[in-house]
């Protein structure tokens, strides 16, 4: 890899025409530019495939290693196992630091199974970093803001998902093996690939007594007889064996427990929240996040990336928290995944605990109750993708057709023999861990690429402040009186309303410089002088919010003349400022 | 090599004071405490251990006295300085190790004590330094009034008298004025009876940071007994943004986690549940987010509190403490499932005014206590000093010395501690212990054996609360037998028993292939383990 770029470097400046000059023909010759999609990328990146985390690290490697001044790589912590947890930081480097300009996390995978948010994750940072140079749009975006993106947060489980046996849903929680069955062993009983095809499917077995038939236009297809029908087979539950002699099959896997209940605000332990581990942040995954965020208030807005029922989905979690989000922050929530329903067709806006189940110590709450940052969850990967209709997940005779009609049997382990140990001569079969949930390979890319405007649409709402309008007055006696109006024009304050209930991020600070201040004020009604005065260090002033759309305005009473400047600085709004240099 | 410089430093402290430690006269600053731990753990029976280093550099002491498979054995925890102004539980988690170890320790045969002497020594070390006040906060940097400056505001010592106590400044816009219970107090007027305050009344300190507040954000950093996740009231001063975010209390769970052999808990803190059990509501039982000791758990905390009651001699008076939010007690119980039993030690009993009436403070009974026990040293007097805030304004600075309300004279301790471990002991002699009874073997036909036998548990405590039999983290009862499945005609090769009652029995029952041993073992480690042999 190396070797490669370096003998790549020597050509370009050794013979730079030569060698730019086929590869342009190259370019007109066999390709021709499709909108939307980054043409002649830096990074070739099929996105119509999935990525084992040493899969998605190199693909970061190379993002990071093609653009410099875009993109750079870090570890923010490693996992139970012992990965690193990698994170791209993607901005413009070149237009001041990025930790201080308005930020939108995302992160990908936290349940192992559900792992497309880290393509999707992956190709945000790709598109962006390739786009930067053919899109106004997107090199404004980056020049204004950062995006902070971590393709998968549960590296150890993702691999044990991808290159072990598993089922669609397993193992969903990280690598930890915990005693599930309460016997005081951990892990003794969990899943056997019998037919070792990697996948775990299911078992099933003929039986006098069973109430299933196979059907016979589609004998892949288990139906249930009516009542007073007779029965060829009984299910047995998915592949595996009773290893630990107790009667019990695959009782005592990997886990469990969910990483997406292990999150610090309004967290309960597992008797009210199964799932929940031992306190927050007592998973190292999640711990490193944290830490990220904490040391990170630019950070504005985020996003985690599941599957799946493509949905959209904001706090409450639980129906506890109603009171924690207000109606001023849910309008701000409202407004962009209201967009994003159109951005993204098939998925639905909803919220947790009134349209899924009522959860604690999810990662969405954390970041907004615990933060005060706007958070969505993302469920990737709906049926509607399919056929466009609305069918629901799991529905059994759409997924048939699927596999007939779209993926022509790939889908699918057919039902084949096996003599069990315990259970006698059985048969295994069904659909493949990596149908349903995950998007087939052809429906991949534009999902991604639809999430991804998604995330973009609100990384370009988090605040943007400028300094709009500075009025002078002369007060007599060498007096004067300067006002400065600051304005933010996105959709969000600088503080949401759950923010500025804790305190939890300090107030905007709008400092002048330069002149003598003899008093500093917030003006609260410009028109009828209304003014809030501030007695302590009058220079610089504390300003509790900046609304979005909507501007506020501060006063200095100064003495002297002279040149002065205002500099804006807030958390989560980045940075203005504005010199008497450079007055209109 | 390590030890014998601690024990030959132990022995200077002694010799030093000239007296030993169980007549010491004050409370043991860290480093006498960490000697009379390493003087403990010298008993092979104990093992002393750091679980972590707190912000401030200071160990977190986890002394563990259990012999044999300790691990297996019932275990009760016992935590001191949960509150860093409250030595006193300190003192008596450290002497109940001292005292169990030279008097009783042949109960460590059936019991394992885990004991945490000091979960706020940060907080600790202000007893002793050169300006004290009764802290609570550990060493982390903390903006408590979330402003953006961290501990811009702390306490300031205005007479130099090296405490913080209180400041009262003459006003009309005050709202205390002088007790009248004891004249040197003040006490809130009561303005919804026409009363008029003459006095604004606050801890001793300046506004530093000119905000109209006073000491709203001190030096210290978060306490311990407002970190953990029950009830956590996230953003409050001393509780920090997020539960269980500090060295101690993250190491103290750990251990806690691991160590399933826990069945109760015994904290020294504010909270008492002993005086009088926690009470029983329906309502906050029956959510989803419970609130309320369930009702099994209750009866269990009843009979706890009247041993508890039978076994120490001071009344209960103004015990109303029943936990607090982010606490650890309540911890133990609602989010850990174990027993959990709370006492601060001691209290100050009720004292009668010359009418044999009560006194409506606090702070009065206290003053009529100290006057009856002759205690001279516990308060300071009013007098002025010059205020930055409040120039040509009347300010005097005096009060209840810190510390002396919460913690009683030294030579007050050796009985509290002894009548504590008493209540400890008797504690350890009702936990869980199953046993098995009623064995009868009976041969069938062609080397069939049917045997049959009760598993009991003989105490008045279940095997598992009935918050602990929601909990994953406490283990069911395992009942293991030495048979393959195929030698087993009937009866489990392992069966899991979610709870045992109150002297209650299950009856097992087993047709045995063959001859040789047959083995049941039966348990788990909160229970200890019986076993069973049979003949075949």
């Amino acid at each position: 890899m190396m070797k490669m770029k370096k003998y790549i470097c020597a050509l370009a400046a050794g013979a730079l025409f030569s060698i730019s000059a086929p590869i342009k023909v190259d370019a007109q010759e066999k390709f021709f530019r499709a909108i939307g999609t980054p043409h002649r990328p830096k990074v070739e990146v099929a996105w119509n495939r999935y990525y084992t985390y040493e899969g998605i690290n190199e693909v970061m490697r190379k993002i990071a290693d093609a653009h410099p001044d875009l993109a750079r790589m870090e570890s923010i912590g490693k996992s139970y196992e012992g990965r690193d947890i990698y994170l791209l930081t993607v901005s413009d480097f070149k237009t001041g630091d990025p930790d201080r300009k308005p930020a939108m996390y995302i992160d990908g995978n936290i349940h192992s199974n559900e792992i497309q948010g880290a393509e999707f994750s992956l190709y945000t940072a790709w598109y962006l970093t390739e786009m930067f140079d053919d899109l106004d749009f997107i090199k404004e975006l980056l020049q204004d803001k950062t995006f902070y993106i971590v393709p998968t947060i549960n590296p150890d489980a993702r691999n044990n998902y991808m290159l072990e046996a598993n089922t669609a849903h397993s193992p969903r929680s990280g690598m930890i093996v915990l005693d599930n069955d309460g016997d005081g062993e951990a892990g003794e009983d969990g899943f056997d690939d019998l037919n070792e095809d990697g996948h775990i499917t299911m078992m099933i077995r003929k039986s006098p007594t069973g109430r299933y038939i196979k059907d016979q236009r589609d004998p892949r297809k288990l139906i249930m007889v009516s009542a007073e029908e007779k029965g060829e087979y009984e299910m047995l539950g998915y592949e595996g064996i009773d290893r630990d002699g107790d009667g019990q099959v695959n009782e005592d896997g990997i886990g469990y427990y969910d990483p997406n209940r292990d999150w610090g605000w309004n967290w309960q332990p597992t008797y009210v929240q199964r799932g929940a581990y031992k306190y927050p942040f007592s998973l190292p995954e999640n711990r490193a996040v944290m830490e990220f965020v904490m040391d990170h208030p630019n950070i504005a807005g985020a996003q985690s990336y599941h599957n799946y029922g493509g949905m959209i989905l904001r706090g409450p979690g639980a129906e506890e928290d109603k009171d924690t989000y207000n109606r001023e922050d849910v309008r701000i929530y409202d407004a962009i995944a209201k967009k994003g329903e159109e951005i993204i067709p098939g998925y639905r806006y909803l919220v947790v605990y009134k349209d899924m189940y009522s959860v604690f110590g999810g990662e969405l709450d954390w970041f907004y109750g615990g933060r005060g940052v706007y958070t969505y969850s993302n469920e990737l990967m709906t049926s509607y993708l399919y056929f466009h209709k609305n069918a629901g997940r799991g529905n059994q005779d759409e997924e048939m057709a699927v596999d007939r009609y779209l993926t022509f049997g790939d889908a699918f382990v057919d039902w084949d023999e096996y003599d069990h140990p315990q259970f006698g001569k059985i048969e295994i079969g069904g659909f493949k861990k990596n149908f349903g949930r995950a998007h087939p390979g052809f429906l991949l890319e534009q999902d991604a690429h639809r999430n991804m405007a998604f995330t973009i649409y609100h990384a370009y709402h988090t605040p943007k402040l400028s300094v709009m309008d500075v009025k002078e007055k002369d007060l007599g006696r060498g007096m004067r009186e300067i006002t400065a109006t600051i304005y933010n024009e996105r959709l969000m304050p600088t503080h949401s309303s759950q923010d500025l209930k804790h305190n939890i991020e300090r107030p905007d600070y709008v400092t002048l410089q330069g002149p003598k201040v003899v008093a500093g004020m917030v003006v609260e009604n410009e028109d009828f002088n209304k003014v809030e005065e501030q007695v302590n260090n009058p220079d610089r002033i504390a300003v509790k919010n900046i609304p979005g759309m909507e501007a506020i305005k501060v006063r200095w009473v100064v003495s002297g003349g002279g040149k002065y400047s205002i500099d804006v600085d807030s958390a989560k709004g980045g940075k203005a400022s504005w010199s008497s240099d450079q007055k209109r | 090599m390590k030890l014998k410089i601690i024990s030959a430093l132990g022995l200077g402290v002694v010799l030093g004071l000239g007296h030993p430690a169980w007549a010491q006269d004050d409370y043991s600053s860290l480093n006498q405490l960490n000697s009379r731990l390493q003087t403990v753990a010298r008993n092979s029976a104990a093992e002393l251990q750091s679980l972590t280093k707190t912000e401030g550099g200071k160990d977190i002491w986890m002394l563990r006295l259990g012999k044999g498979d300790h691990r297996n054995k019932p275990a009760i925890a016992v935590t001191g300085g949960v509150e860093g102004y409250h030595l006193l539980g300190v003192e008596l988690a450290v002497q109940f190790a001292e005292k169990l170890i030279q008097e009783n320790e042949g109960l460590l045969d059936n019991t394992t004590f885990y004991i945490f002497p000091n979960m706020s020594p940060d907080a600790y070390e202000q007893y002793f330094s050169s300006v004290k006040y009764e802290r609570r906060g550990n060493a982390a940097q903390i903006d408590h009034d979330r402003d953006g400056r961290v501990s811009e505001d702390h306490y300031d010592d205005l007479n130099k008298d090296g405490m913080i106590t209180m400041m009262r400044i003459e006003s009309p816009m005050g709202d205390h004025k002088v007790s009248s219970e004891n004249d040197l107090l003040m006490t809130k007027a009561d303005r919804s009876k026409g009363e008029r305050g003459t006095h604004l009344y606050m801890m001793e300190g300046v506004d530093r940071d000119k905000d109209g507040q006073f000491n709203e954000d001190p030096e210290e950093g978060i306490a311990f007994n407002k970190n953990l996740t029950y009830k956590f009231p996230a953003f409050e001063p001393l509780a920090g943004d997020i539960p269980v975010s500090q060295p101690e209390t993250r190491a103290l769970l750990d251990f806690l986690f691991e160590h399933n052999n826990i069945f109760a808990f015994v904290t020294f803190g504010p909270a008492n549940n002993l005086s009088s059990p926690l009470s029983y509501n329906a309502g906050d039982a029956k959510k989803r987010v419970v609130t309320s000791m369930l009702e099994k758990d209750v009866e269990l905390n009843k009979m706890i509190s009247s041993i508890y009651n039978e076994t120490t001699s001071l009344d209960a008076y103004r015990q109303d403490n029943k936990g607090t939010d982010g606490d650890f007690f309540q911890w133990a119980y609602f989010h850990f499932g174990r027993l959990s039993f709370s006492t601060p030690g001691w209290w100050i009993p009720e004292m009668k005014k010359e009418d044999n009436g009560n006194y409506k403070s606090q702070e009065s009974n206290f003053m009529a206590w100290a006057e009856d026990k002759g205690l001279e040293d516990v308060f300071v007097d009013w007098t002025a000093v010059e205020h930055p805030d409040f120039q040509g304004q009347k300010v005097e600075v005096g009060g209840i010395k810190p510390f002396v309300m919460h913690n009683p004279p030294m030579d007050m301790v050796p009985e509290i501690a002894g009548e504590h471990k008493d209540f400890i002991i008797k504690l350890a002699e009702l936990q869980p212990s199953l046993e098995f009874h009623n064995l009868k073997a009976e041969k069938l036909n062609n080397g069939l054996t049917r045997v049959t036998v009760d598993l009991y548990n003989n105490s008045p405590l279940p095997t598992h609360t009935e918050m602990g039999e929601r909990s994953r983290w406490l283990q069911k009862i395992r009942i293991d037998s030495n048979k393959d499945k195929d030698d087993l005609v009937s009866g489990d090769k392992i069966k899991l028993v979610d709870s045992l009652g109150a002297f209650e029995k299950k009856t097992l029952s087993y047709i045995v292939k063959g001859s040789g041993t047959f083995e049941v073992r039966a348990g788990a480690p909160h229970t200890g383990i019986a076993t069973l042999e049979v003949k075949l």
